[in-house]
């Protein structure tokens, strides 16, 4: 019987005529080509089954691949070390939860590094893959790879977007022993999974700051990578590896313009959504969208939501206050996020503050980033780029004007400023607008914060 | 060219079925405004043109498919960008840098920089973002562009988003099947025959490997890549399997359907083909020269001869006729290999002198005519005749 990966599967062709494939882990008869077959992340689990039965097989995937040199010692903090060897005890499967700033790339490069086995890093931006090329060819002399952001090198360490892991994980799957994902709370809802389902790597390592909660996405995540083995909350941290901070919200009131204009707009949305929310209590955000979409009404609804959170991004109020705490902060690094590019395109003409948004080259965006980082720009402004993972060298003060994307950004922006230094206590002001939608998406995201579990050690 | 998102594509669901909204001879009279508005816009920043697209043009038009048919018209005119005073990058280096060190107020600051740089405060300020989206200067298309081919080509862009959601398709098809296949291969897709029930044409059911294991949309992008082949069949019909939101839905295609085709496909893979074509159609005018006949199946797999060679008063005398030509030793095994398989009784192999091909390695039942550079029409009309 030969095993051969097969554009993300492994096809098994010639079996001997006792051996029942249909009881083989994953693995289904395929009609269109008159052959079993399985998803080539049941690869190691395939040649388990076929040991342990003694059956005798060619394996036509390529043979592990190892580097053996090239790489510098990478140190680790104490739980830094606990998380990777949670994770080789968890038999190399496995999801970390650190906070951000706590330094996951950093547990990620060890793994590599003690592992020594060829490894596919996914990651979820392009701004993210430059970061991911940069760090590791500081440890690991030989040449990285990149797949994404149009180019396409391929070395047995490879850093690659998740669409284009997506799109070509037909061609990357066999390459690679070791599978690292970034944020990978991204993973496990469906979208995207087939790019962790079509590598054979048996190794996997996910990465984030806010893993899952829900029960069907932990055990999905959990089948794609593993279960978490190893978490820590911003709190276990907070004074010690990361940085105290103080949240302090502002309420501020809408002029009689805008509240008149918003009355209107929630009058609209208000009537459709609670009409849905009785006809189904039960029903998600995601059915009401879906809903609302099929009707005229239902879409003057959700019209009326998009020109309401427009209304909301940069209010009056927002305007002064913004402009009296950067008047305040004016010798302190303060990163300032918004709901929308507009917004933070609208700040930086007011205030002259450097946006960092996707409109923003790579190229520019490193010197943005190194003029930050060396003190000639004090405020950077964004919607979504500083969101994610990107290393953002000690901000100390952090401007909420907006958020569009829930609970889970707010932990990320937050921990853009947990960077520790000698002394420093961080602040996060959100400004939160009285009587509208924004008060409870203000208090969801606190509730995040201060309600995360605490270390599993 | 990137798929439509979902929130653009106009279509409704009749029971089970997608059925796309197509743009058609009804449509012309505000696709001709929408144009007539892009060319009034070119050479000023795309806000501006955006702008004037929130309101209603003056003729009617369907805000559902009018917000379609512009997302293709601007994705055919790629913008340019602003010509501006100061490079906008070499503009926000400079000015935020100076804020960052100065406590004056944002005024004064950009006076300050521009006058270091000799030119205005608004010539300066005008500069700061003039390379952002919204700020590229509306283009003009490369070739004339009429309201026809901007909903034909709109159509294309309809159904090729819609088919981002399909899981496999099924293609009854009448000619021109082998690009079909040769696509779907290229872009890693299973391509198997179905039974026609004795129905002329092949149907093709084509699909990725993964999705034997679920509902994948991984292949929707390739699957539409499939549709501007067909207008170059003379009959097809399309059945894709689709999810939209965990429901399956069908979307189905057919000829006719107004969708702009690909650019025409090569008649002839090499020379030494489309010579033997015309000599054959010269020397024997009774007999029809089809060129890529339907295609046979053989050990899991498809194979489509080069030629049917077909009497016209007595198509019972059928010949299939396949030019072994100058490929790779490995080729010409592997498509030896198919042919023997399928056990042709009627099957002419022209085979290239160089090839060298062993007689063990040909199918025991094909007629074969050994060639150099020239396949002999007269030898292939003697075995037919």
């Amino acid at each position: 019987m030969k095993l051969q990966f097969d554009r993300g599967t492994i096809l098994l062709t010639d079996p001997p005529e006792n051996l029942n494939l249909a009881e083989a882990p994953g693995v289904l008869w395929d009609p269109r080509v008159r052959a079993y077959r399985a998803p080539a992340s049941r690869y190691p689990d395939l040649r388990r089954w076929l040991f342990e039965g003694s059956v005798r097989f060619e394996d036509l995937t390529p043979p592990p691949r190892s580097m053996q040199d090239a790489w510098s010692d990478v140190d680790l903090r104490p739980y830094q070390e606990a998380a990777l060897s949670a994770w080789e005890l968890a038999d190399r499967r496995g999801v970390v939860a650190l906070p951000t700033g706590s330094g996951k790339t950093r547990l990620a490069l060890a793994a590599m590094q003690r592992t020594r086995l060829s490894a596919l890093c996914l990651v979820p931006t392009r701004v993210l893959l430059d970061q991911w090329s940069r760090e590791i060819s500081a440890v690991y002399r030989g040449t990285v790879g990149r797949y994404g952001d149009g180019v396409r090198q391929l070395t047995p360490l490879t850093v690659a977007t998740f669409e284009s892991a997506y799109r070509h994980m037909d061609q990357l799957g066999a390459r690679f022993d070791l599978l690292i994902v970034d944020e990978v709370h991204h993973f496990g809802g469906g979208l995207r999974d087939e790019a962790l389902e079509m590598g054979i790597a048996a190794a996997r390592l996910g990465l984030t700051a806010t893993p899952p909660r829900a029960p069907g996405a932990v055990a999905r995540l959990a089948d794609l990578v593993g279960p978490t083995v190893f978490e820590l909350a911003v709190a276990d941290l907070a004074g010690g590896f990361l940085a105290s901070f103080d949240a302090i919200t502002l309420y501020l009131d809408l002029s009689p313009e805008e509240h008149s204009a918003y009355a209107s707009l929630s009058a609209v949305f208000n009537v459709a959504y609670r009409e849905f929310r009785h006809a189904a209590p039960a029903a998600s955000w995601a059915d009401f969208t879906q809903h609302s979409g099929r009707t005229p009404a239902g879409r003057r609804a959700l019209a009326a939501w998009r020109q309401m959170r427009r209304l909301l991004a940069f209010t009056h109020s927002k305007r002064r206050a913004l402009r009296s705490l950067l008047e305040r902060h004016q010798y302190s690094r303060v990163l300032i996020f918004t709901a929308d590019n507009k917004t933070a395109y609208a700040i930086a003409r007011d205030h002259l503050v450097m946006p960092l948004t996707c409109d923003i080259g790579r190229q520019e965006r490193d010197q943005v980033l190194d003029r930050f980082r060396h003190g000639d720009l004090r405020t950077l402004v964004s919607a979504r780029v500083l969101n994610e993972g990107l290393d953002v060298p000690d901000a100390d003060v952090a401007v909420v004007v907006g958020g569009a994307l829930g609970e889970r950004e707010h932990v990320q922006r937050v921990g853009r400023l947990l960077r520790p230094s000698e002394g420093k206590r961080a602040v996060v002001y959100e400004l939160v607008t009285r009587n509208t939608i924004e008060v409870g998406q203000a208090r969801r995201r606190r509730l995040v914060l201060v309600a995360r579990p605490s270390a599993q050690l | 060219m990137s798929l439509l998102p979902d929130r653009l594509l106009s279509y409704s669901v009749a029971g089970t079925v997608v059925v796309p909204h197509f743009l058609g001879e009804h449509d012309h009279p505000w696709l001709r405004t929408l144009l007539e508005e892009h060319e009034r816009f070119i050479g000023r920043p795309q806000r501006e043109l955006d702008g004037r697209l929130r309101e209603p043009l003056p003729c009617a038009s369907p805000p559902r498919k009018l917000r379609l048919a512009n997302q293709v018209l601007m994705r055919l005119r790629r913008g340019h960008r602003n010509a501006t005073v100061v490079p906008p990058r070499r503009a926000r280096a400079l000015v935020f840098v100076q804020a960052a060190r100065s406590p004056a107020p944002a005024l004064t600051v950009l006076s300050t920089v521009a006058a270091s740089l000799g030119v205005t405060a608004g010539d300066l300020q005008g500069s700061l973002f003039a390379d952002l989206p919204g700020e590229r200067l509306v283009g003009a298309s490369a070739q004339p562009l009429s309201a026809v081919e901007l909903a034909l080509r709109t159509n294309l862009a309809l159904v090729q988003a819609l088919l981002f959601h399909a899981i496999a398709v099924r293609i009854d098809v009448e000619g021109n099947a082998r690009v079909l296949v040769r696509h779907a291969k290229l872009r890693g897709l299973i391509c198997t025959i179905a039974d026609r029930n004795g129905r002329c044409g092949s149907s093709l059911e084509i699909s990725g490997p993964f999705v034997l294991f679920r509902n994948t949309r991984l292949y929707g992008r390739a699957l539409g890549e499939l549709v501007p082949l067909l207008a170059w069949c003379p009959h097809f019909r399309l059945q894709a399997n689709c999810v939209f939101g965990g429901r399956h839905l069908t979307l189905e295609l057919g000829t006719g359907d107004p969708i702009f085709p690909a650019g025409a496909p090569r008649e002839y893979d090499s020379r030494i083909e489309e010579r033997f074509a015309r000599e054959f159609r010269r020397l024997a005018p009774d007999w029809d020269v089809v060129r890529e006949p339907e295609p046979i199946a053989a050990d899991g797999t498809l194979i489509f001869p080069d030629f049917a060679i077909q009497h016209r008063s007595n198509p019972a005398r059928r010949w299939l006729l396949e030019i072994v030509g100058f490929w790779t030793p490995d080729y010409v095994a592997r498509k030896l290999a198919q042919y023997k398989s399928a056990r042709l009784s009627n099957l002419i192999l022209c085979i290239d002198k160089s090839r060298n091909c062993a007689a063990a390695d040909l199918p025991p039942e094909a007629l074969v005519i050994r060639f150099r550079r020239r396949v002999d029409a007269a030898a292939v009309l003697r075995i037919v005749g």
